[in-house]
């Protein structure tokens, strides 16, 4: 009989992970759920261009009003809701009546998270940094129908490097520095509200042979959110190296992995893990105190990796590649939990934090939905109002039905939490609660979606401890 | 062995069988059966394998005589003869995929438009490719490169150059080869590689920025060596792909396709062959005919002798098998290069797991 293997779903904790790819499309892939769910693709965005291809990404998944930034290789940068997919606003990098030049491209873009005025609602700030190294802070608004006013801020730009391809830009925890690097550009870190270069890599010293590997930076990390001065970087010559700015210009641990370039390196929260990737498909944790890999992900992945990411909540990461698909990865095991095709080949991936599969999809959607909709919104509530025992609301709006499919899945949820013996009519009635709330501050909503987050959370991990259990 | 003496000895097994509750070939209870790799005495174990396979053949044999009289039965009573069943091979039980293409994806035809094959493939370029050789090359080597030169139209071989003219030393990098080939305006390069005189790798690189894939070469057998081969001529040859199924194999596939002119002369009736089966992909070369030949035995109603065309083929090399060790994204660059896929030990679940 035919042996067929396969493919041991472990289960995927209720993660969204958005996969931007050659053809300039963005692709959601949500695995709903409260345990073991398989990954599906539930949304694609974008028509199919290739001048459109991603380059670049950069999420800011608060709870209220998410946005998410991409950088497409016509010099155009987007910024989109990551909840729904509608466009804020679009400028282009070099102009908007120049046609981008060949041989550049966006390399680096970051979202900030903190914000600067009170009007954070419609506007935000980013941080760009293009392959000959102009490097540009902006503040946008977003264009609005009721509101004229468009004065632009001029832009704050400058140079990273003479020379060279930049290829690297991040942008620490804090969000005060900035860290550049690239092909035949030593990694230095600049501050960014002065616009100055604070400390820059010394090049590491010949070998014994004396033959000097050219510098080529490929990926970068900050190991820690609060300290911007010591980070990991990735080159093209395997080599994956620690920099500690307080203590050297010169790499403090520095460890060959595998015989290829490495292309993607993310960081672990607990500060000392990293997750390395490299152009022939090896993807390896590593404790960077030690410099000792802790061992391999074996996912069958077959092409060049293009981007890790760690989960903030979830024991995951996700990892994406030009063998166009979407792995998700177990992290204590280092088992992989599933794989989604996606047909093109990949270039960028952001998690979204903010999503727990049900309660939390549904203030998302609620609080995407800002400004323009409440009348919408007001509607569902009403509606819900009244058919509060009945399961099926007759919706119309597309969002409104997101918001009826959560809905759904709450009530599912519901169900399970009374199997567990906890009052089913306290949590209706905070939710309740919270929905009143909601209506009236949404800063309180915010606080409160937080608190409400972390103890789902925690129930979420003493359920997954029960399951083992089980086993 | 006689037939006559086993058959007694099967007999007396049988008895002895029976009799102390031994194996019981026919079915029956599947916890007395003892298999014959069981009993120890080399004498006896033999007799009861000799034993059963002997009624697995009656067996068979009487199934075969009955789903031929069933057939025969239907055809007799112009019912529809009972459906013949297909044996199970690799390919049939293969694993599913979800890679396999669909003709109803668009993404996979946007895809394809924006991939580097495209300008080839739409006729904006016409294919001009460079043959190399590896370092040093001898023997079955240039035999080779002569012979896919005659295959592969627009082709043209160049040596691999010294650098270093006065001392006479060295050869060129490939990399720099490529940026030669680049600016002569060469859509493909293909490097064949031998080693201990023998041709044993192949590597196809799609110029000026486009895939590189290496494979590995194998059962290579030229032109000279095949019986009643046919000379090519200089037509441009028809080609067939088959069995390129996945996202990778049609990557592949497509490869194949920009190394030859999307006109094909029919006049030439050449046919160049890609078959890719359980990932290897094999090589062939043809001239076909179609002959019309005269039967005098049958004849027509209007007495006539019936014309029947009937179409003949002719090799005419080489022959060879292809194994995709990698693709790589962009040109040669083994060491910095992107993989678009790489083979890893890993990847063998199950020899019903195919790539291409």
């Amino acid at each position: 009989m035919p042996r067929i293997t396969t493919n041991e779903t472990y289960g995927c904790p209720p993660i969204r992970a958005l996969t931007f790819d050659s053809l300039g499309l963005i692709k959601v892939i949500e695995a709903r759920g409260k345990e073991r769910s398989t990954p599906t693709v539930v949304n694609t965005w974008g028509e199919m261009n290739a001048s459109r291809c991603v380059l670049a990404s950069s999420m800011n998944d608060r709870l209220k009003n998410p946005l998410l930034a991409v950088a497409r290789k016509d010099g155009k940068v987007e910024v989109l809701n990551p909840c729904n997919g509608d466009l804020h606003l679009s400028y282009s990098v070099f102009g908007d009546d120049v046609s981008p030049p060949e041989d550049d491209g966006v390399s680096g873009l970051h979202l900030f998270r903190k914000q600067k005025d009170d009007q954070a609602e419609r506007s935000c700030t980013l941080l760009t940094c293009t392959k000959k190294g102009d490097v540009s802070i902006r503040s946008v608004k977003f264009p609005d129908a009721h509101d004229d006013s468009t004065e632009d801020v001029a832009p704050t730009t400058w140079k990273a490097c003479s020379s060279g391809e930049v290829l690297v830009g991040k942008v620490d925890g804090t969000e005060n520095f900035g860290l550049f690097g690239g092909r035949r550009v030593e990694v230095s870190i600049w501050d960014l509200e002065q616009c100055t270069k604070t400390w820059s890599a010394k090049c590491p010293p010949k070998d014994n042979l004396g033959i000097f590997t050219p510098t080529w930076f490929t990926c970068a990390a900050f190991l820690n959110n609060d300290d911007h001065r010591k980070f990991v970087t990735g080159t093209k010559s395997h080599q994956v190296r620690l920099y500690d700015a307080s203590a050297q210009r010169r790499p403090v641990l520095t460890f060959d992995f595998h015989e290829t370039a490495i292309t993607a390196i993310s960081e672990d929260p607990d500060g000392h893990t990293i997750y390395v990737g490299n152009a022939s498909a090896d993807l390896a944790c590593f404790d960077i105190r030690t410099g000792k890999r802790l061992g391999s992900f074996l996912g069958k992945c077959s092409g060049s990796i293009r981007s890790v990411v760690r989960h903030p909540e979830h024991q995951v990461i996700a990892s994406c590649g030009l063998d166009r698909y979407l792995r998700v990865y177990d992290v204590k095991t280092r088992q992989l939990i599933s794989a989604v095709f996606l047909k093109q080949h990949l270039t960028g991936l952001v998690l979204d934090s903010g999503f727990s599969g049900e309660e939390i999809a549904v203030a998302n959607t609620v609080v995407e939905a800002a400004t323009e909709e409440t009348i919408i919104e007001q509607k569902y509530y009403e509606e819900e109002d009244e058919e509060e025992t009945e399961k099926e609301a007759p919706v119309k709006t597309k969002k409104s039905k997101k918001v009826k499919r959560s809905r759904e899945k709450v009530s599912e949820g519901e169900e399970e939490e009374e199997t567990e013996k906890e009052a089913p009519v306290k949590t209706k009635k905070s939710k309740k609660e919270k929905r009143s709330r909601e209506k009236v501050s949404e800063g309180e909503e915010e606080d409160e979606l937080r608190s409400k987050k972390t103890r789902e959370h925690k129930k979420k991990k003493t359920k997954k401890v029960k399951h083992n259990q089980e086993d | 062995m006689g037939f006559k003496r086993k058959r007694g000895d099967g007999e007396g097994e049988e008895m002895d069988g029976e009799d102390r509750g031994r194996p019981n070939f026919n079915g029956g209870e599947k916890r007395n059966v003892i298999l014959p790799s069981m009993i120890k005495n080399k004498d006896k174990r033999s007799k009861v394998y000799a034993k059963q396979k002997h009624e697995k053949k009656l067996e068979k044999q009487k199934k075969i005589k009955a789903r031929d009289a069933a057939e025969k039965r239907a055809l007799e009573l112009g019912e529809e003869p009972p459906q013949k069943m297909i044996p199970k091979t690799i390919e049939n039980t293969r694993e599913s995929d979800e890679t396999v293409c669909r003709p109803d994806d668009e993404e996979l035809f946007a895809d394809i438009d924006a991939d580097e094959f495209n300008p080839v493939l739409r006729r904006e370029i016409i294919p001009k490719i460079l043959i190399t050789t590896c370092r040093f090359n001898s023997t079955r080597g240039p035999a080779l490169i002569s012979e896919l030169i005659s295959v592969i139209p627009n082709s043209h071989y160049k040596k691999r150059g010294t650098y270093d003219l006065k001392k006479k030393r060295g050869t060129y990098d490939l990399k720099k080869i490529v940026e030669y080939a680049t600016k002569k305006d060469f859509t493909s390069l293909i490097v064949v590689h031998t080693n201990r005189r023998e041709p044993n790798a192949l590597l196809i690189i799609g110029l000026p920025n486009g895939p590189t894939a290496h494979f590995k070469l194998s059962n290579l057998v030229l032109r000279k060596d095949i019986k009643n081969h046919g000379n090519p001529t200089s037509h441009e040859p028809e080609l067939v792909l088959n069995n390129f199924t996945t996202r990778l194999g049609n990557r592949v596939g497509r490869f194949f396709q920009s190394l030859f002119p999307q006109e094909p002369n029919f006049r030439g009736r050449r046919v160049v062959t890609f078959h890719n089966q359980r990932d290897f992909i094999f090589f062939r070369h043809h001239r076909y005919i179609f002959e019309e030949k005269k039967q005098s035995s049958t004849k027509g109603k209007d007495g006539a002798p019936i014309e029947r065309v009937k179409a003949r083929l002719q090799e005419c090399g080489p022959r060879f098998t292809l194994k995709l060790v990698t693709l790589q994204h962009g040109t040669f660059d083994t060491k910095g290069g992107e993989f678009e896929w790489v083979h890893k030990p890993e990847m063998d679940t199950s020899r019903r797991r195919f790539f291409l």
